[in-house]
């Protein structure tokens, strides 16, 4: 499925260990995070 | 831990765009309306699959001033970095704490720490109203014991200010000064944007999932403090708001959007803090809900020692077991104790899942030698106590 786009909205806790999943598992997924605030977080 | 935005872009090749709001969620169309903060830029965004990560949002009275300046709700990173800020350029003597949770009481150790004085407020007659009243009383006797003032029973009616700051506190019985204010009234789902793109909601407003974090749209996925939970002792739909419960889901959604198969298995309700030297901890369900479900319940409450009583450090530690009356399932815990105590609430958050009895819990093989525990551990006590009443 070359070309899907994965848009997360937050890039907090869920967001960004759902992202990093993906990521891991669908190099050729593109994603997208939109976050309101400066920061990121993730803790693994 | 925080990874910064050019990490996850340069090493994770995951676009964050941090400074955007996404103001609209359109399902049919498969597309976000994302507005860069700076300038205001809106723009349709194009999804094949949507992961709804919107957090939870500082429950804010309805009250007027509630918008002053020195007033503080603290639920992201962003918003502690405000607070610090705020106490290192503008000085604040008197700090008013409303609402003593969680969040309440990790504020009021962190503000005294500063320096401050602080009040601690609450409409409840106790503090950490996720625990039962009488352990609740433990932390509000430890909370007087470092310097807090206490008031219970008295709602937030409403705040003074002069020329936009904050000056004052005004509860159901009297007005307390202030320069800080910091609001811990619990937090409630950032569900809005799903429910005006009509995505059904559940417990609490917050999204409905099933344990693969599906919506019940298709293609679109929530997770985290936005969405909902199931809790594994009352069988019933549940909302909780934690870090640990958002990694959870976070991962289960990630593993399923890249087309893996996990489930979230569900919650017991296990949560700990500290307040200086008091670790405060509890797992599944308390008196009241156990009342509101219904459930006949029996319960004991015990003191020990963390440890051997002639080891170093040792300290008290309470326990509080629940029990369904007839069967003997346990049902929750509570503990308040000096290091060493908190934790042990992992015991009872491991027997509510394996769904063991209070005789069960009474003859687990748990670890010991004098610098852990007693040769009877302290939650094996209760489970004993506890056993003898159901």
């Amino acid at each position: 499925m070359a070309g899907e786009r994965l848009v997360i909205v937050g890039g907090d806790a869920a967001g960004m260990s759902a992202a990093s999943q993906v990521r891991r598992r669908r190099p050729d997924l593109e994603i997208v995070a939109f976050e309101r605030t400066p920061f990121t977080s993730y803790s693994n | 831990m925080i990874r910064n935005p050019e990490t996850f872009r340069e090493r994770f090749r995951i676009d964050v765009r941090t400074g955007h709001e996404v103001v609209a969620i359109d399902p049919a169309g498969h597309r976000v309306l994302a507005r860069r903060l700076a300038d205001g830029l809106e723009r349709w965004e194009p999804f094949d699959q949507l992961l709804i990560a919107t957090g939870a949002v500082p429950y804010v009275p309805d009250l007027a001033g509630a918008g002053a300046r020195g007033i503080f709700g603290v639920n992201t990173l962003q918003q502690g970095v405000e607070i610090r800020r705020f106490i290192e350029e503008e000085r604040p003597q008197r700090g008013v704490i409303v609402g003593g949770g969680y969040i309440g009481l990790e504020m009021a150790e962190a503000l005294i720490r500063q320096g401050l004085g602080v009040t601690l407020v609450d409409r409840q007659p106790q503090v950490m109203g996720t625990l039962d009243p009488d352990m609740g009383a433990l932390v509000a006797e430890a909370l007087r014991g470092i310097g807090v003032t206490i008031h219970l029973g008295e709602p937030l009616v409403g705040f003074e200010t002069t020329g936009g700051r904050v000056t004052g506190v005004v509860t159901g019985e009297r007005t307390l000064p202030a320069d800080l204010v910091v609001l811990g009234m619990g937090v409630r789902p950032n569900s809005r944007l799903a429910r005006e793109a009509g995505i059904p909601l559940g417990e609490k407003e917050s999204i409905r999932v099933n344990g693969r974090m599906e919506t019940e749209v298709a293609g679109v996925w929530a997770a985290g403090d936005c969405a909902e939970s199931f809790h594994l002792v009352s069988r019933r739909p549940f909302y909780v708001a934690l870090g640990t419960v958002a990694n959870k889901h976070g991962r289960v959604a990630g593993i399923n959007i890249s087309g893996g198969n996990a489930l979230f298995g569900g919650v017991v309700g296990t949560a700990i803090t500290k307040v200086c030297d008091l670790e405060v901890a509890r797992s599944g369900l308390h008196e009241k809900e156990l009342a509101g479900l219904g459930i006949d319940y029996a319960t004991a409450r015990i003191e020990s020692r963390t440890h051997a009583g002639y080891y170093p450090g040792v300290g008290p530690i309470t326990v509080k077991l629940l029990a369904e009356k007839g069967s003997g399932r346990l049902l929750g815990g509570q503990i308040v104790g000096t290091q060493g105590a908190g934790k042990r609430i992992d015991i009872v958050a491991v027997s509510l899942h394996a769904g063991l009895t209070v005789a069960q819990v009474s003859d687990l093989d748990l670890a010991y030698a004098p610098p852990f525990s007693p040769v009877w551990d302290p939650v094996a006590i209760a489970a004993r106590e506890t056993t003898k009443l159901v």
